[in-house]
């Protein structure tokens, strides 16, 4: 057998075991994709053939006010959730690094959270935030009744709604703080010592030493939470749908108005650009975090 | 083994079970066509229904009947038609009718149903336009389903709680003139202004908020014009409609009553607001006994103990004529999807359960009305509603009133269901909002216009091309 036979069929034996993988990501996201592209182009009401249109799908975005709506709303969830997941995680992260007693229990409890699966968790938080009986209001209404504080209607108050929809995803930030947790263990300690036998304060080690040795981290924990915020769906369409007497339109996010109109509306062509349009956008900012990481993320040799 | 071996047998043992593997049989062993059966209920409701496909299967030699619980089953079914695998019959919704219909999503059964087993005629008069949907080449009007289980809303009352407040429970409130004086007088407060605690509420038109868009409709307007397919939705009977509702809200108190509404629990359980009587009157359809049955206060020998009653929709006094009430139909309905291979068997199956018996006895077992023309005395005496006359005579009532026959319905039916909370909540004046939403709802009735008109079907098209069959 020559060399060039048996590099072949040493090929075709990688290829054949990595086979159901590349079939797999073929049949089920690539080709889909590229089905999704077409559909785009098209009046697609799902029941009936897709007609061409062209871009009027992508002009009718421009005029829609649902979907500039839902846009911002999901824009400002992302704005307000990823900086406050950041800060939070990496603070408790900080706080699980040093010598804490049970460290194990605390690193368990503060990652449990994101093994609930998110229909329970839901329910969980629509009973901890009800108007009248929740345990939020009446921790409120125990610890600042004499204010006269009392809690808010979270899930029905449409001012509320976007604080409850913030708290509810806090709440499972544990694999992030995981993530955070691993990073600060590999901070060399030799670092740290040096820095304080130059004199650096607490604060100033972890703005100038920990910081920067964690920050390829920090940029991959921002990217997942981006890529996650901008496609918020389940907490707040259970929500929604289980707070009747609700605004319904002030849990009403990018992801469920485009599943609205690939699925109830009859509008899958439309879908389908709102799809390729966050998909876009997804990457437009990850490129541009990718960007600016260039200047703000160290990544040691 | 060898490598060679292991992978040979590995691809060989895939292949295998793709081409013979496990898969929906079509056909039992003795001979039957396997019928799918989709179905959205799940619980008691299913259990009724499974007792009479078992009664079918056992009934004959040629068709066996497989009762599926789906859940989403109006997205499911959606997906599978258009996929091309259907099931073979499926149980939706009164509002799919359009989408299915139109698109050809579904068979009509008028051409399948040579006995004449199903026809319209058998159904209690608001019950028939459910049925029905004109064809979108022909544009003439054919029955697209039949209704598995019927349901028509009226107004329940407490009579405990509106004999403690002054009023005569022998004499509801018929008119809306009525309904918003006991209102009145039936909110009860921790204190006095609208900002004090409710302990008590007397009407609430977001509770339980299913039907956000019908408050016009007891002025006498409607929401669509089929015919020029038109929204209706700012007309002056709506705009009083919903001026109504904020009336109540600002009676009630807006931020009380959202506090107040956030204790109720769930429909289906001892915490329903009515059943509680934390909430005098509602509007619900006949299934509400079966809560009130399960979950409601009992004697001492198990036996409900709520005294309520029920009476139809009020309305205006200008619309009331008792001989002719005004109600919403909304009822579960059954279809025939397009693409099966055996649809004369599937019409077999649907005309037996549409027989008399079967079904007042779905309807007994999901607390609902018949929604035939003429119901069997006993079904009416043995009936666990005690206001099932009264839901059986606004079914056979020419006042009837359903949701829009349109494929837009469901945006339009968003847009009302925010809509009705920002007018609740006094963020906007009726008038404005309606205005609003007319004006959306318009785009969207364009946009599935444009849709039909692409396709050849649309308003102004001619009928070139024969009928969805």
């Amino acid at each position: 057998m020559s060399a060039r036979t048996a590099q072949l069929k040493r090929d075709f034996a990688g290829w054949l075991w990595v086979s159901p993988w590349v079939i797999g990501f073929l049949a089920f996201l690539f080709g889909p994709m590229l089905v999704s592209l077409y559909y785009s182009f098209t009046d697609y009401p799902l029941l009936e053939p897709p007609i061409w249109t062209g871009l009027d799908n992508y002009r009718r975005m421009l005029s829609d006010e649902t979907f500039r709506a839902v846009l911002w709303r999901t824009a400002k969830f992302a704005f307000i959730f990823i900086p406050l997941a950041t800060i939070i995680s990496l603070s408790i992260a900080g706080l699980l690094n040093g010598k804490v007693k049970a460290g194990g229990f605390f690193q368990a409890a503060v990652f449990i959270p994101t093994l609930v699966p998110m229909a329970g968790s839901a329910m969980i938080w629509l009973w901890m935030l009800n108007g009248e009986y929740g345990l939020i209001n009446m921790s409120i209404s125990r610890a600042f009744g004499w204010a006269g504080l009392t809690g808010a209607n979270w899930l029905s108050d449409s001012k509320w709604a976007m604080p409850s929809i913030v708290m509810i995803s806090l709440w499972s930030v544990g694999q992030m703080v995981i993530v955070y947790l691993a990073a600060l263990k590999e901070v060399p300690d030799e670092m740290l010592e040096a820095a304080a036998l130059d004199g650096m304060g607490p604060i100033r080690r972890f703005l100038s030493v920990v910081l920067p040795l964690i920050s390829p981290v920090i940029l991959f924990n921002v990217v997942t939470l981006m890529i996650g915020a901008l496609q918020i769906f389940a907490i707040p369409y259970i929500l929604s749908a289980a707070t009747p007497g609700g605004d319904p339109r002030s849990m009403y996010f990018y992801t469920m108005y485009m599943y609205d109109n690939g699925f109830r509306y009859g509008q899958m062509g439309y879908a389908s650009a709102q799809a390729w349009v966050q998909l876009l956008i997804t990457l437009g900012l990850t490129a541009m975090l990718f960007i600016a990481s260039k200047r703000l993320v160290h990544y040691r040799a | 083994m060898s490598r060679r071996t292991a992978l040979t047998a590995m691809i060989a043992g895939g292949l295998g079970f793709a081409a013979f593997g496990p898969r929906g049989a079509k056909q039992t062993a003795d001979g039957r066509i396997v019928l799918d059966y989709w179905e959205k209920w799940t619980g008691h409701e299913a259990r009724a229904m499974q007792k009479i496909v078992d009664r079918f299967n056992d009934s004959q030699k040629r068709i066996r009947v497989r009762y599926l619980t789906t859940a989403g089953i109006d997205q499911k079914a959606l997906i599978s038609i258009a996929a091309g695998d259907p099931p073979d019959l499926v149980g939706l919704w009164n509002y799919n009718v359009p989408q299915y219909a139109e698109t050809g999503a579904i068979l009509p059964l008028d051409e399948l149903d040579e006995k004449g087993e199903v026809r319209p005629e058998r159904y209690a008069q608001g019950f028939r336009p459910v049925l029905m949907h004109p064809d979108p080449y022909t544009k003439k009007n054919r029955q697209w389903a039949v209704v598995n289980t019927g349901g028509v809303l009226a107004l329940y009352y407490n009579k405990g709680l509106l004999r403690e407040a002054g009023l005569d429970p022998e004499r509801p409130p018929r008119t809306l003139e009525a309904l918003e004086e006991a209102n009145h007088k039936l909110i009860k407060r921790a204190g006095p202004g609208t900002q004090s605690a409710l302990e008590r509420a007397g009407f609430l038109h977001i509770e339980p908020g299913w039907w956000s868009w019908i408050w016009g409709y007891s002025y006498g307007g409607k929401l669509y014009d089929a015919e020029n397919d038109r929204s209706l939705a700012a007309s002056p009977e709506n705009i009083a409609g919903f001026d109504w509702v904020q009336r109540t809200s600002e009676e009630h108190g807006v931020d009380a009553t959202k506090t107040f509404k956030a204790g109720f629990g769930n429909y289906d359980s001892p915490l329903n607001a009515f059943l509680t009587g934390k909430l005098a009157m509602v509007i619900q359809g006949p299934w509400l006994a079966n809560v009130i049955t399960a979950h409601g206060p009992k004697d001492a020998q198990g036996r409900p103990m709520l005294d309520y009653g029920v009476i139809p929709m009020p309305v205006i006094e200008s619309q009331l004529d008792e001989k002719h009430p005004v109600g919403l139909i909304d009822c579960d309905i059954m279809v025939i999807p397009k693409g099966v291979k055996r649809p004369e068997a599937c019409m077999e199956f649907m005309a037996y359960l549409q027989r008399q018996e079967n079904v007042e006895a779905m309807a007994l077992a999901h607390y609902k009305n018949s929604p035939l023309a003429v119901s069997s005395k006993a079904f009416l005496e043995n009936h666990p509603n005690r206001g099932i006359r009264t839901f059986d005579s606004i079914a056979q009532s020419d006042r009837t009133y359903m949701v829009p026959r349109t494929r837009a319905w469901p945006q339009i039916k968003d847009e009302l269901d925010a809509g009705l909370q920002r007018i609740w909540s006094l963020e906007r004046p009726a008038k404005d909002e309606l205005a609003m939403i007319q004006k959306r709802s318009q785009d969207y009735l364009d946009t599935v216009e444009a849709q039909r008109t692409q396709r050849g079907y649309g308003r102004g098209s001619n009928p070139t091309r024969g009928p969805a069959t």
